[in-house]
């Protein structure tokens, strides 16, 4: 058992040291890597369900109507179209140009937009 | 008419949301986690940013595996809705033969995957299997364990051995569907056999098609067990399905940031193909 103990400090259990404990280090939820930028990015995606909630309070029914593709779609639709459409085109952004994945961002806002609009 | 408005109906999700959330959504935020991280275990990890996405979206590796992914799905689809219409068509429509073919259809569905794997790399090894040794006893130089073409060959035939009734058996309840008054009315016309093939019963099957397409491509588009049994993904790569080779990423290499920006780029694939089927099916359903 030393002998491991041993081993392990000198390969993994440094590395181990190397990280200074963050806000989402709960012991029991370590082995979710949670860090800032993902955490963000669930915030998003529930703070994008609650406001459709929301909305489909305010005027109900979802919206359906015919859109340029000719698919009859609610705004539930649209929103999936949205997010899985940003999802490949970050993709694409980061396999064919590589870097300044913001202008991607912003491509996919305009996509959102044009996906709400008349899809 | 009034309805009351009673909202503690909701608490009987709540045992499915719980469910939901330990079996499918913590794991999905933790593979998003972990793709855009490096670990070497411990719990460490270190910041990586988009870096795993590129190198899987530019990776050859990966282009092998999704390519060979979608020859295998496509295949088999070809050669399964076609045999699987073909044998509903011919079977009987009444009397003792209906539960016998519906029975005997129905025994490859019940078996396990691995179990599957098991049998056809049995039946199949060319020194000691049935049809292994059959073909190289006819003068084929067969070896499944060696020839990418053996490979291939026998890893579509065991796959077209256990999924076609599943087409069989959805064809075959569209078109115990189809009301006599269809065949009467084409009988009076004198309608060819081909006629009221193409002008009946597919249009009539359509419904059960998509599913079945649906679920055929799902399912092999995720087959991992069968392969796995029979050829390990061999010999070499040939026969590495994307999870195959996405497995042997995250627990052979023990790559887990790779692994997982891999695995979510097969779920995009994944959640693509099924909204545009979903899509399709409803437009079906809307016309009909």
């Amino acid at each position: 058992m030393m002998m491991f103990n041993v081993l392990n400090a000198a390969t993994w259990g440094d590395m181990a040291k190397e990280k200074e404990k963050s806000f989402f280090d709960f012991e029991f939820i370590t082995w979710m890597a949670w860090t800032w930028q993902t955490a963000a990015f669930f915030i998003f995606i529930a703070l994008c369900l609650t406001a459709m909630v929301i909305w489909e309070k305010k005027s109900p029914g979802g919206n359906p109507r015919k859109g340029i593709l000719g698919l009859d779609t609610t705004r539930g639709d649209r929103l999936f179209i949205s997010l899985l459409g940003s999802a490949f085109i970050h993709l694409f952004w980061l396999a064919l140009v590589g870097s300044v994945l913001w202008i991607a961002t912003i491509i996919c806002i305009g996509y959102a937009v044009v996906v709400f609009r008349y899809v | 008419m009034n309805k009351t408005v009673n909202q503690k109906a909701w608490f009987f999700v709540i045992p499915v949301f719980v469910l939901v959330a330990f079996n499918a959504i913590i794991p999905l935020m933790t593979v998003v986690n972990y793709a855009f991280q490096e670990t070497f275990g411990n719990n460490v990890f270190m910041w990586e940013g988009t870096r795993w996405f590129k190198q899987i979206m530019l990776s050859e590796r990966f282009h092998a595996s999704l390519g060979r992914q979608f020859l295998f799905t496509f295949i088999i689809l070809f050669i399964q809705i076609p045999l699987g219409i073909a044998i509903a068509l011919t079977m009987p429509k009444e009397g003792i033969g209906v539960p016998v073919c519906l029975v005997l259809m129905s025994m490859p569905l019940l078996i396990p995957w691995n179990v599957v794997g098991a049998m056809w790399n049995i039946f199949a090894l060319p020194d000691i299997g049935f049809l292994g040794h059959s073909l190289n006893a006819l003068g084929f130089d067969y070896n499944f364990t060696q020839q990418i073409g053996d490979a291939w060959f026998t890893t579509i035939l065991m796959d077209v051995w256990h999924w076609t009734s599943l087409v069989v058996l959805l064809s075959y309840a569209g078109l115990r569907s189809i009301q006599p008054a269809y065949y009467q009315a084409a009988e009076i016309d004198g309608a060819s056999r081909w006629a009221i093939f193409t002008k009946i019963e597919l249009p009539k099957m359509k419904k059960v098609l998509t599913i079945a397409i649906l679920l055929r491509f799902m399912d092999s588009f995720m087959i991992y067990t069968e392969p796995f049994v029979l050829t390990g993904g061999g010999p070499g790569n040939a026969t590495a399905f994307l999870s195959i080779d996405l497995v042997k990423m995250a627990l052979g290499q023990f790559d887990l940031g790779p692994a997982a920006a891999m695995s979510l780029i097969y779920f995009f694939i994944v959640l693509l193909v099924c909204w545009v089927f979903y899509t399709l099916m409803m437009r079906n359903e809307e016309k009909s």
